[in-house]
């Protein structure tokens, strides 16, 4: 086959859908870098947030709210949820001498009672919301789904108001300040306590707003919370904890590794590739990418 | 003195014979049901369970197996063989089943046969369709009421070929042993038929994204996909590639547990179309299955499924071979299953003595509005395979 | 070496010899109704009692948090599995399966221990993923499916054999064993070797200024720990007579993570506890609801926010105090007028 062509049937419709899977990697990976990069807590009960931001598409679905405004919806919902859980178990622990292996321990059960919980009230069966923008064009060769288009506009909007807020507002100064030493923010008057819990109410919400986003074309089940924990784990690691422009380009490499591996390898070789990328990076520049949030 | 001390224990004694056969005659024959109550095949554990409940009730209504009561005793195995194997032992060991069944993925069928093999317990499933069960992995205390995937790959095969004999057809299935050999198998029948294959895949199990597979599709350009995807995956596979386009003038076909009524409801309009080769539907138009589908329905509240067709109907196949060999015993049961013929929702049943396969007539389905609908039918004799089992 | 913690492991080892002796009176009444299912269930629940001890080896005492330990596990386990199906020889499973495990802890070992804390239990996790997927598609080890087919052996003790398949004897053998992988990590700890690895959670820091490589310690802990999870594992299928690869799989680490946070971190006796509180725990919640995740999750959730210390660890200042009030008492019995400083230098060695 010619370049011209191999670039235009084989590659491009391949990095096309890297960039779709990457943009949803993004979005969950860059919740659970915040909120390492803040409050040093490893939320190993992430995908379960993600989970239910995507059940709750289903659940108010169901009640006839309108899918777009779920996508605003969902994340609001989480602000209660998210607020309790970062005040009733991960402050309560969090002063410990391992305040790592807590955390870690505190979510991980938290993750089970969740992932049980969603089961509980929905049961073991798959859902699917209807794709609320059908159809596909075809663009210069390439057939692509209107809504992965979407997606992809929606993940890159959301990614740049993020890296605008943290980066250039008040509040994201705030956020840095409160990241980079604690103690001294709170006593140049930021009110820490308040940062940390909107910190990780934010951080869910992402998670669920990628639930809610990516419901149509991944449909809705109770384990569905395991689905990203291996990838996001990766980005974050890679990438850089805490850093926000590390979740994005790692969360692109990682996505488009993938995606045009299976061209050339057999696909369960996947995850040992990334996991391979992981531990080279841990060896070598345990700071990934680009250092950690507040830190750069 | 004497001879009134004999009378009395003679009195005593024939009371206590009377006595003894009074409670033998009460104690009821007990049923095992491991099966995934919760997990992922929650969905599958619960038409299992009606299926049986069903049975048991109108069983014991009508005065039980050979006088005696049915029990049936549910435990969850959480679809983790090692589970199965822990809860199937006690099952045997403390509630002291005459039989067990339940058993819903391969590798926990496998385990309990096993267990049963040791412990001389008889074992049936009535769902996993893995052929290695009653092939090359049979066991004497193992027998299968339900359709295997051979039997589900010749039918639809038979099918494809009469009425689709040019078509070409690319393959999708998920990346392990089971999907694998699901696909090869019934590549290997299309072939002989003479139908050509155009490309294949396999993605890792719980693959959320397809489309980096689907350029392979585009390139081949195939009248007709067969899959072998379940649960979730199907979901997944069928939306995307509905999503993409790629479903436009084309069969989509596959194995039996690739669209069941677990996610047939997920899956959607995307599953229109979708043809099958399945062991049983529930608008099966025979008498005994319309009978069937209007217990369940009263009982139920909705249309019973090849799960709970198949597990109701191991449970009279139980009691057909246990008045047939008049004893519960082990050896006895099992010489009366081997060969047993009997009447069932998806007509009359009959298991093979060579490989304890049960041997049924196969429906070909398609799914039209998110239902199930009968198209063809391979009779029972055409759709066996042969019994490759050696070792009883 | 005699300090405070060696006192706090005679608290331990009262509280595992009164397992012991629990365990051994079950057996008796067990032997005497002619019970086959809860013998074999209390073997089972020993066989991952020994996981669970390797769990608590490296996060209650070296303060490293691994979340793959079923992964050598289950490859004690598969190498096990093969090696009985082909030579039924019970010792030759065991030195294959620990020859295993020791080579794959070994790698997993360098692999993971580049990093502390947070990222090594990511590493250990994924880890712990990538094998199991491996292993899961395999197909000369059963792929999906596992491996069936683990035939009775019989444990031959020159003198005596004890076949698996008895229930009482093959408890007794799989009591030994972990009872015996317990007491050979308990003596470890107390040596100046084990003392590195106690410092290294204390403080890791400061090892390297007194003289000791934080690296090779934490390899050795590991390793260590990898082996003892794997001669458990290789108890499994002659328990069973089968294996698959969901003995590999997250939700078996996790498993073992709440029996040791359940009995209690750093004690070891909490690890044997805590497995054997949590088979009962499960059995008896699954019969009320299929929803017992949700049970456990909260009672996990609650015992690491409120009872950090788990069981033993609750129980066990009591024990020690009581052993030091014993020991003082006997010691001034025999020397009444001595000081008590100098008492105890005389008792230390």
């Amino acid at each position: 086959m010619e370049l011209l062509e191999y670039i235009q049937y084989v590659l491009a419709p391949q990095v096309l859908n890297g960039l779709t899977v990457g943009v949803a990697l993004i979005l969950v990976a860059l919740g659970l870098t915040i909120i390492f990069g803040l409050l040093d807590v490893l939320n190993m009960s992430h995908g379960e947030f993600y989970a239910v931001g995507a059940f709750l598409t289903i659940g108010l679905g169901a009640m006839g709210v309108n899918f777009w405004a779920l996508i605003v919806l969902a994340p609001i919902l989480m602000i209660p949820l998210a607020i309790a859980v970062e005040r009733f178990l991960i402050r309560k622990v969090y002063d410990g001498a391992d305040r790592h292996v807590t955390t870690l321990l505190v979510t991980f059960g938290l993750a089970l009672v969740m992932e049980d919980v969603l089961k509980l009230i929905f049961g073991a069966n798959p859902h699917r919301p209807e794709n609320p923008l059908p159809g596909a064009s075809e663009v210069l060769g390439i057939v692509f789904p209107h809504y992965r288009f979407l997606l992809i506009i929606v993940g890159a909007f959301i990614i740049l108001v993020i890296s605008y807020i943290v980066y250039r507002t008040k509040l994201g100064s705030m956020v840095r300040a409160a990241a980079y030493d604690r103690n001294m923010a709170a006593s140049l008057g930021v009110p820490v306590g308040l940062i940390y819990s909107g910190t990780f109410a934010f951080g869910v919400g992402l998670a669920a707003l990628a639930g809610v986003l990516l419901a149509p074309i991944y449909s809705v089940f109770p384990t569905m919370g395991r689905d990203f924990i291996f990838m996001a784990f990766s980005v974050v690691i890679i990438g850089g904890m805490g850093s926000i422009l590390g979740a994005v380009v790692a969360g692109l490499l990682l996505a488009q590794i993938s995606s045009l591996s299976s061209l050339f390898i057999e696909p369960v070789w996947t995850d040992p590739i990334v996991f391979g990328v992981m531990v080279i990076f841990l060896m070598f520049r345990p700071q990934g990418l680009f250092g950690r949030i507040g830190h750069a | 003195m004497m001879n009134s001390n004999l009378g009395r224990s003679m009195g005593a004694l024939c009371l206590a014979l009377g006595l003894a056969s009074q409670v033998m005659a009460e104690t009821p024959i007990k049923i095992g049901v491991v099966t995934p109550l919760s997990g992922t095949y929650a969905g599958i554990g619960q038409p299992i369970r009606w299926g049986m409940e069903m049975a048991a009730k109108e069983i014991n209504e009508a005065g039980g197996i050979a006088g005696r009561q049915l029990q049936l005793i549910f435990e969850d195995e959480e679809a983790n063989p090692a589970v199965a194997v822990q809860r199937a032992e006690r099952l045997i060991q403390v509630e002291k089943v005459d039989f067990l069944t339940g058993t819903v993925n391969s590798g926990s069928t496998l385990a309990v046969g096993q267990l049963g093999e040791r412990n001389n317990t008889l074992v049936s499933t009535t769902v996993s369709y893995a052929d290695s069960i009653t092939g090359e992995r049979c066991s004497p205390n193992v027998f299968r009421v339900n359709a295997r995937a051979e039997q589900q790959s010749i039918a639809l095969a038979a099918w494809l070929a009469k009425s689709k004999p040019d078509a070409r057809v690319f393959y999708i299935g998920p990346d392990y042993e089971m999907g694998r050999s699901t696909v090869a198998a019934f590549k290997a029948k299309a072939e002989q038929y003479g139908l050509k294959t155009v490309g294949e895949f396999f993605a890792p199990l719980d693959a959320k994204d397809y489309t980096q597979y689907f350029n392979q599709i585009r390139a081949a350009r195939p009248d007709v996909i067969y899959t072998s995807v379940a649960g979730n995956d199907t979901v997944r596979l069928f939306s995307q590639l509905a999503e993409f386009g790629l479903m436009r003038d084309v069969t989509m076909i596959g194995s039996a547990g690739v669209i069941t009524s677990q996610n047939i409801k997920a899956v959607g309009k995307a599953g229109d179309g979708f043809t099958t080769g399945t062991g049983y539907s529930p608008d099966l138009n025979i008498p005994e299955n319309k009978t069937f589908v209007a217990a369940y329905k009263a009982l139920y509240k909705q249309d019973p499924d090849t799960f709970a067709a198949d597990s109701y109907g191991l449970i009279y196949g139980y009691k057909a071979a246990v008045e047939k060999a008049n004893s519960t015993d082990t050896d006895k049961v099992r010489a009366a299953l081997q060969g047993l013929s009997w009447s069932t929702p998806q007509g009359t049943k009959q298991i093979r003595a060579g490989d304890h396969q049960g041997i049924q007539d196969m429906l070909l389905v398609s799914i039209k509005d998110g239902q199930f609908n009968v198209i063809d039918k391979v009779p029972a004799e055409e759709a066996i395979g042969p019994d490759v089992c050696t070792k009883f | 070496m005699h300090d405070r913690i060696t006192q706090t492991f005679r608290g331990s080892h009262v509280l595992t010899a009164v397992l012991v002796a629990a365990a051994l009176a079950f057996m008796l009444v067990g032997i005497a109704n002619n019970d086959t299912f809860y013998l074999r269930l209390g073997t089972e629940a020993l066989i991952f009692a020994g996981l669970a001890l390797s769990v608590d080896l490296l996060l209650g005492y070296t303060g490293l948090l691994s979340l793959g330990q079923a992964m050598y596990f289950g490859i004690g386990a598969y190498v096990s599995a093969v090696v009985l199906i082909h030579t039924q020889s019970f010792w030759l499973a065991m030195s294959a399966s620990l020859g295993a495990s020791l080579l794959a802890a070994i790698v997993g070992g360098i692999i993971a221990n580049q990093v502390r804390g947070v990222y090594f239990a990511l590493i250990t996790f994924a880890l712990a993923q990538v094998v199991a997927k491996v292993i899961y598609n395999t197909q000369s080890l059963g792929s999906s499916d596992g491996l069936i087919g683990i035939p009775v052996v019989d444990v031959n003790l020159g003198v005596a054999a004890i076949s698996t398949s008895s229930p009482a004897g093959f408890f007794l053998a799989v009591l030994t064993i972990i009872i015996g992988l317990y007491g050979l990590t308990a003596w470890l700890l107390n040596t100046p070797f084990g003392r590195v690895l106690i410092a290294l959670k204390a403080n890791e820091r400061r090892v390297p200024f007194l003289g000791y490589s934080v690296w090779r310690a934490r390899l050795a802990a590991y390793v260590l720990a990898g082996a003892i999870a794997g001669i458990s594992g290789a108890l499994y299928p002659m328990l069973r007579g089968f294996v698959s690869p969901e003995l590999l799989f997250f939700s078996t680490s996790g498993n073992a993570l709440i029996a040791v946070i359940l009995g209690g971190v750093g004690t070891l006796a909490g690890a044997l506890y805590g497995s054997i509180i949590l088979i009962v725990l499960k059995s008896v919640i699954s019969t009320y609801t299929t929803h017992h995740l949700i049970v456990i999750g909260s009672l996990f959730i609650a015992l690491v926010l409120f009872v950090p210390q788990g069981l033993t660890g609750y129980v066990r200042p009591y024990i020690v105090a009581w052993l030091e009030r014993r020991s003082t008492r006997r010691s001034n019995d025999q020397k009444p007028s001595m000081p008590t400083a100098v008492v105890l230098k005389r008792d230390s060695s």
